[in-house]
C-alpha cells in the first residue's frame, strides 16, 4: 500500500491542532543525519516510524536512532538494498514491529541478539487477516498464510507495550542509564494514555455508526475502540474504477456508512463522487512513515480530532 | 763412529698360534746400503721386515736402529719413530680404496699426531707423484689405477716422510717386467738421493745385481748368513 | 681431530649408497616415534582448542561424537536433525546465546554451513574482503575455499545435489559471494557460510516461484478454490535468488519446525552454563553436549593407539638398530686389512677407533638432522593430514 500525502490538505484538516501539539511536544523529527556518536551512545535502527519515534523519546541523547526508509515509501513494502541491510547489521538494537511487518525481514540476515521484538508482550492479541490469495503446492502440499495485521501502534495500549519493550532493551544495553530511560518512558506512556482517552471519547461519540476504511490498515484501531468499520482496498493516489464503485454501492446496502477514513487526501474527483453518495472523507494517517510535519503523537491526535470533528458533523442534531 | 743403520741381535720371534720361528743370531746393516732379502715362501722375509719396523715385537733379542734399542721402547714410541723414519712398501700395495691418490700418499701425516699435514707436504707429495709418473692421477681413486700405478703410489706414500730406512716387501711381485724395473729404479734412486737404507724383499733373482748385499732368511733359520 | 674426521668423511662419501641407507634407517628409527608424538600432540591441541571454544552444543538425541564432529569440523555424517524451535528454546531460557547450525549440504567438497551472523563474532572470524550475508542467497566463503576455487566477492558458487538421482529433493542453488574470510587456521577456512534460511531453501523447504495469481501462470495451476490456489509440479521455481525475484521467495509452514543439525549455546556465565546443563539433563528428545568432554574421549582413544604405535615402532626401531650395528660390525671384518695397513704405517689403535667412531657419529648426526627435518615438516604440515584422517 503506497500513498502520496498532500501537505496542504493535512495542514488544512488538522493543521492548527497539529501546530499546537507540535509546540507542546517540541520533538524533532526522527532520523537525523548520522553524527559522530559518543562512545556510550547506542545506535538504534527501526523498521517503522512509530518505533523510531518511541526510541527517540525514550533514549533522548543517549542513542542515535535511524529510520532509513524514504519518506514516500510505506515501510511495510520497503525493499532495502543489501548495503542498507548491512547498515542495520551494525546497529546495537534493531527494533522490529512483529506481526510479519516489513516483508524484507523474511529475506534478510540480522543478528538475533540485537533484534528487539517489540510485539513480544502481545503475541496472543494479534489480528489474523481473512481473505487475500493463498497458495499450496499439490493437493496435500504446504500452504501459505494470508497474513497478520501489522499496524499495531494504532492501538495506543499496544503502542505502550511496544514502547515498554524498547525501554527494556535500552536499559539492558545501558544499565547505568536505565533510570533515565524509565523516566522518559513514563512521560511517553502518559501521552499515549492521554491519546487513548481522546480516541475512546471520539469512538464513544461515534458509537456504532457505520464507517468505511479506504484500506485495511485500521484493524487495531477498530478493535480497540469497537468501531463499526468495513475496509475497502482503495488507494488515496488512485481513482477507483467502476467495479470498485459498484462494490462500494453494494456494501452500502447493508453497511450504510457516511464516513470514510483515508490514510491521506484522496483525489478531488473521488471526494466529489463520495459526497454524491453521502459519504464524507476524513484523514487519519496510519503514521507508518514520518509525517511531513509534527510527529507520531501529533499526527495521531490530529487524526483523532479530524474523526471527532467529522463525527459531530454527521451526528443527528 | 758406527755407521750401522740397524742391528738385530739374538732375535727370536714366534707367532702365537704357529710353529714358525724366526731366528736371527746377528744381522747388521749399514746406513745407505741396498739390501735384498731372499728366501723361500714362508721363511720369514715379511716377518723380518715387521720386526725391524717394530710392527711385531720379538720374544727375545733386540733391534737397534741408529743405536737405539727399539725393543726396549713402548709401543707408542716405536710407532712414532716408525711413522717418522721408516717408509713401508707392501706387496699388495695396500692403498685405502676410499682415499684419492694424493690423500693416500699423504696418509702418514693424517694418522699420527707427531706429523702435521701442510702445504709443504702436499707439494712434496705432488713432486713425488710426478717423479714416479702418477702426477696426473692425484684426484683418482685406486680402483681406477693400474697395478703399476698403484705400486708407484704406494712407493710415494712410503717416501713422503723422507724416511732414512725404507722397508719394501716384494714391491715388484705383482708387476710386469717393465713396471718392475721402473719401480725398483725409483726406489733405489730415491734411496740414493736421500742416503736412505733400503731393505727390499724379493723373489726375483733378476733384480739381485742391483743390491749391495743379499740376505737369505733361510740361512737365519739354519743359523747362517748367505 | 680434523684429519680423523676427514678420513671418516672420505669413507662415508665413497660408500654413499651404504651411508645413505644407514642415515635413512637412523632417521626413520628416530623420526617415527618423534613424528608420531608431534603429530598426535599437535592434532590433539587443535581439536581440543576448537572444542574448548565451543561451550555447549544442542542437538537431537543420538551420537554425541557425530554431533560434535559435524558441528565443529563440518565433517562426518549429518546427525539426526533437531528443529529451529530448539534455538528459540535456548534463547528463551535467557541463559545462553543460541547460534543455529545447519550443516548438510556441500558445494563440491566444501561444506555449506547454514548459520546466523553471530557465528562470525563467536568464532572471531574477520573479513578479508566484502561483508557478511545480508539477504537470502548470499554467502561468505572461507579463506582456503576461496583460494582453491579462485573466487572473490561478486562471484558465485552453486550447491551440489545430494545424490545423482536426487531429482525431487535438494536442488542446486546458485549463491552470490559477498564476503571472503581471512585465514582462521580452522575448519572455517574451507567452509561456505550462508544464512540458515538460505540452507532451508537449498533443502527445498522454502522457494521462489512465479506468481500463481498472475495470468501467465495458469499452466502451473492445479486448481482454484476461492482465494486458495493449488499449484502443480510444473510451476517454475527459481534456482538463483536475485533482486528481481527475491520477493517471491517464501517458506511454507512454521519456521520453528524447520531442521537444524545443531545449536551452539554460548552461556552468559558459568552459572548459566550449569543451569542450562541441568535443564537438558532429563530431556528425551534433545541432548546438550560439552564438546571438550566428547573430544577428550575421542583423543583418549587416539592417545592409546599412539602408545601402542610408539611401542611397536620402538620394537621395530630396536631391531633396526641391532641390524645396523651388525652391518657395522661386519663391515669392520671386511676392513681388517685397511685397519692393519694404517696400524702398520703408524696409526695407533685409538686413532683407528677414532676414525671408525667418527664414521658412526657422522651417520648418527646426519640421521638425526634428517629426523629433525622430518619432524619439523610433520609439525608444519602433518596435523592437517591427521585431522582429515581422524574426521573422515
Amino acid at each position: 500500500m503506497t500513498g502520496a500525502r498532500s501537505k496542504l490538505e493535512c495542514a488544512w484538516r488538522g493543521g492548527l491542532i497539529a501546530l499546537l501539539v507540535c509546540a507542546c511536544s517540541g520533538e524533532d523529527p526522527v532520523g537525523r543525519a548520522p553524527t559522530e556518536r559518543e562512545p556510550d551512545e547506542l545506535l538504534v535502527y527501526a523498521v517503522n516510524y512509530p518505533l523510531a519515534y518511541f526510541a527517540e523519546r525514550i533514549a533522548g541523547d543517549l542513542a542515535e536512532v535511524r529510520f532509513p526508509v524514504p519518506a514516500d515509501i510505506d515501510p511495510a513494502d520497503w525493499s532495502p538494498t543489501p548495503g542498507e541491510i548491512a547498515e542495520f547489521q551494525q546497529a546495537d538494537l534493531i527494533l522490529l514491529n512483529g506481526a510479519g511487518y516489513a516483508r524484507w525481514l523474511e529475506h534478510a540476515s540480522l543478528p538475533r541478539g540485537r533484534r528487539i521484538d517489540t510485539w513480544s508482550g502481545f503475541r496472543d492479541r494479534l489480528i489474523e487477516l481473512r481473505g487475500g490469495v493463498s497458495h499450496a503446492h499439490g493437493p496435500s502440499g504446504d500452504h501459505s498464510h494470508t497474513g497478520t495485521a501489522a499496524t499495531t501502534w494504532l492501538d495506543p495500549t499496544l503502542a505502550i507495550e511496544q514502547a515498554r519493550a524498547i525501554a527494556e532493551a535500552l536499559a539492558q544495553a545501558r544499565p547505568p542509564r536505565a533510570a533515565a530511560f524509565r523516566k522518559r518512558l513514563a512521560a511517553l506512556v502518559a501521552e499515549l494514555v492521554e491519546l487513548d482517552a481522546q480516541l475512546a471519547a471520539t469512538a464513544a461519540k461515534l458509537g456504532d455508526t457505520p464507517l468505511l476504511f479506504s484500506h485495511p490498515v485500521y484493524q487495531y484501531l477498530e478493535r480497540r475502540y469497537s468501531l463499526n468499520g468495513r475496509s475497502l482496498h482503495w488507494e488515496p493516489d488512485e481513482a477507483p474504477d467502476p467495479k470498485m464503485w459498484r462494490e462500494l454501492e453494494t456494501s452500502l446496502e447493508d453497511h450504510p456508512a457516511r464516513l470514510m477514513i483515508w490514510e491521506a487526501q484522496p483525489p478531488a474527483g473521488t471526494t466529489r463522487r463520495l459526497d454524491e453518495l453521502g459519504i464524507r472523507a476524513t484523514i487519519f494517517s496510519a503514521c507508518a512513515n514520518a509525517p511531513a510535519e509534527g510527529n507520531f503523537l501529533s499526527a495521531m491526535r490530529a487524526g483523532a480530532a479530524a474523526l471527532e470533528e467529522m463525527g459531530e458533523l454527521l451526528s443527528p442534531p | 763412529m758406527s755407521n750401522e743403520k740397524f742391528r738385530l741381535t739374538d732375535l727370536r720371534f714366534q707367532y702365537g698360534d704357529g710353529d714358525f720361528a724366526l731366528r736371527v743370531p746377528e744381522l747388521a746393516v749399514e746406513s745407505g746400503q741396498r739390501v735384498a732379502v731372499i728366501g723361500p715362501s714362508g721363511s720369514g722375509k715379511t716377518t723380518l721386515l715387521h720386526v725391524i719396523a717394530g710392527i711385531e715385537l720379538a720374544q727375545t733379542g733386540s733391534v737397534e736402529i741408529d743405536g737405539s734399542n727399539w725393543t726396549a721402547l713402548a709401543e707408542a714410541e716405536r710407532r712414532a719413530l716408525r711413522v717418522q723414519r721408516i717408509g713401508l712398501v707392501f706387496q699388495e700395495f695396500e692403498l685405502l680404496e676410499y682415499l684419492r691418490v694424493l690423500d693416500n700418499i699423504t696418509l702418514p701425516y693424517r694418522i699420527h699426531p707427531s706429523l702435521s699435514l701442510d702445504s709443504t707436504c702436499r707439494d712434496r707429495a705432488r713432486a713425488l707423484a710426478g717423479t714416479l709418473g702418477v702426477g696426473d692421477k692425484l684426484a683418482r681413486f685406486p680402483a681406477h689405477l693400474s697395478h703399476g700405478e698403484k705400486q708407484r703410489v704406494a712407493v710415494c706414500r712410503a717416501l713422503i716422510t723422507e724416511p732414512d730406512l725404507i722397508l719394501a716387501d716384494e714391491p715388484t711381485g705383482n708387476l710386469d717386467p717393465a713396471n718392475k724395473h721402473r719401480v725398483l729404479d725409483h726406489l733405489i734412486d730415491c734411496a740414493n738421493e736421500r742416503g736412505s737404507t733400503l731393505v727390499l724383499v724379493t723373489h726375483d733373482h733378476d733384480l739381485l745385481d742391483r743390491f749391495d748385499r743379499i740376505i737369505d732368511v733361510k740361512s737365519f733359520s739354519e743359523g747362517a748368513d748367505a | 681431530m680434523r684429519e680423523i674426521a676427514y678420513l671418516a668423511w672420505c669413507y662415508l662419501s665413497y660408500h654413499r649408497i651404504k651411508t645413505a641407507i644407514l642415515v635413512a634407517s637412523i632417521a626413520l628409527i628416530t623420526f617415527l616415534p618423534a613424528g608420531l608424538n608431534v603429530l598426535v600432540s599437535q592434532s590433539a591441541e587443535e581439536l581440543t582448542a576448537r572444542a574448548e571454544s565451543t561451550p555447549l552444543l544442542v542437538g537431537a538425541k543420538g551420537s554425541p561424537l557425530e554431533l560434535v564432529l559435524s558441528s565443529l569440523y563440518f565433517e562426518s555424517e549429518t546427525p539426526a536433525p533437531t528443529t529451529f524451535a530448539e534455538s528459540d528454546r535456548v534463547a528463551e531460557t535467557g541463559l545462553a546465546e543460541p547460534i543455529p547450525l545447519y550443516v548438510r549440504f556441500r558445494s563440491r567438497s566444501y561444506p555449506i554451513v547454514g548459520t546466523s551472523l553471530e557465528y562470525f563474532d563467536f568464532r572471531g572470524l574477520r573479513f578479508a574482503a566484502g561483508r557478511p550475508m545480508a539477504v537470502l542467497g548470499e554467502c561468505v566463503v572461507g579463506a582456503e575455499a576461496a583460494r582453491e576455487l579462485g573466487v572473490h566477492p561478486g562471484d558465485f558458487v552453486t550447491s551440489s545435489p545430494e545424490g545423482v538421482f536426487d531429482l525431487a529433493g535438494v536442488y542446486p542453488l546458485k549463491m552470490s559471494i559477498v564476503g571472503v574470510l581471512a585465514t582462521a587456521h580452522s575448519p572455517d577456512d574451507r567452509a561456505i557460510f550462508i544464512d540458515v534460511k538460505t540452507a532451508w531453501i537449498i533443502d527445498g523447504l522454502g522457494h521462489g516461484h512465479q506468481d500463481l495469481a498472475a495470468p501467465d501462470a495458469e499452466s502451473a495451476v492445479l486448481s482454484r478454490d476461492g482465494d486458495r490456489i493449488t499449484a502443480n509440479a510444473s510451476v517454475v521455481q527459481y534456482n538463483e535468488i536475485t533482486a528481481e525475484n527475491i520477493d517471491s521467495f517464501h517458506f511454507h509452514g512454521e519456521l520453528a519446525t524447520y531442521p537444524l543439525s545443531a545449536v551452539i549455546a554460548a552461556p552468559h556465565s558459568e552459572k548459566s552454563r550449569a543451569l542450562l546443563l541441568g535443564r537438558y539433563q532429563d530431556d528425551d528428545a534433545s541432548q546438550l553436549v560439552v564438546p571438550t568432554a566428547v573430544m577428550d574421549e575421542l583423543l583418549e582413544t587416539v592417545l592409546t593407539v599412539r602408545e601402542y604405535a610408539v611401542a611397536a615402532v620402538a620394537i621395530a626401531g630396536s631391531a633396526t638398530l641391532m641390524t645396523t650395528t651388525l652391518v657395522f660390525l661386519l663391515s669392520l671384518r671386511l676392513r681388517r686389512r685397511e685397519i692393519a695397513t694404517m696400524m702398520k704405517i703408524g696409526a695407533s689403535r685409538s686413532t683407528v677407533a677414532a676414525v671408525l667412531i667418527s664414521e658412526v657419529a657422522v651417520v648418527l648426526l646426519l640421521g638425526g638432522i634428517l629426523a629433525a627435518g622430518l619432524t619439523l615438516a610433520t609439525s608444519r604440515f602433518g596435523s592437517a593430514a591427521i585431522r582429515a584422517l581422524l574426521l573422515s
